[in-house]
């Protein structure tokens, strides 16, 4: 992945990280998994499009990471984890469903470090 | 909803929290374990087998909490047992036989390189299990 692309991959943790917190607040709560929940989850995965694009883009562009396979394994985890997640949980409102996204959510975080790690 | 549908609806609860660890292990273990054994078997062979086998373990284990929030618990209380002792032995083992893990497999410093979380997976399953099974009467509980 291009130097440039680091801080959009910090904006994608970082907001991971708030995504998570949010999630296991209405966990703890044990409210019904609210509709903003839903769409900060989306705002997250938009932030891992563009991310994924760009990281994309660097490797069209010739940039060769030290372990392809590594990378884009990483790259299309970033951008599956959140849709499927979402789906998977598409009727279930409870409470629970909220701990999937905290789950969701800290993947996304870790395997946008991990990209880093290995651009 | 129809009469059969809500009778095979999973009652709702942690199970939920717990099938997408598994899921995320699936991908993380099997993913592993795919490039590693695809690209350098040959540097760490049994570290790489075990990776498929922890890959392999979780897809069980993803049913076997399926069937337990269904009502069937069976495989979910043989199944999380051999994926503690798996953790367990494996982890005890590359730390006792460095040599015999030249590179790291999932189960390795007990899932030291994924925070321990394979370390705590089946024992938060095995307490959900407990938990369930005794606020749940034999035959109730869904599908027969």
């Amino acid at each position: 992945m291009h130097g440039s692309l680091a801080p959009i991959a910090w904006i994608v943790v970082g907001y991971a990280v708030i995504v998570a917190l949010a999630a296991g607040l209405g966990l703890a709560l044990r409210a019904p998994r609210p509709r903003w929940l839903d769409q900060m989850a989306w705002i997250l995965e938009v932030l891992c499009v563009v991310l994924g694009l760009g990281a994309l883009g660097s490797l069209l562009q010739g940039h060769r990471p030290e372990s392809m396979s590594t990378h884009v394994g990483y790259l299309a985890a970033l951008v599956c984890i959140m849709p499927v997640a979402l789906g998977s949980m598409r009727e279930e409102r409870e409470s629970w469903s909220s701990g999937v996204v905290v789950v969701a959510a800290l993947a996304t975080a870790v395997v946008a470090v991990r990209l880093m790690m290995t651009r | 909803m129809t009469t059969t549908s809500s009778t095979l609806r999973p009652k709702r609860g942690p199970h939920l929290v717990l099938m997408a660890l598994y899921a995320l292990f699936i991908l993380a273990s099997g993913s592993r374990a795919a490039v590693q054994i695809s690209t350098k078997f040959h540097v760490a062979p049994l570290a790489y087998t075990l990776s498929a086998v922890a890959a392999v373990t979780y897809i069980v284990g993803w049913f076997a909490i399926r069937r337990a929030a269904h009502g069937k618990p069976r495989l979910a209380e043989v199944m999380l047992w051999v994926e503690l002792a798996g953790v367990v032995v494996i982890g005890t083992l590359s730390l006792v036989k460095k040599d015999w893990f030249p590179d790291a497999s999932v189960w390795s410093d007990y899932g030291g390189g994924y925070g321990w979380v394979p370390a705590a997976l089946p024992i938060a399953a095995l307490l959900w299990l407990h938990r369930t099974h005794e606020k749940t009467p034999p035959n109730q509980g869904g599908a027969a």
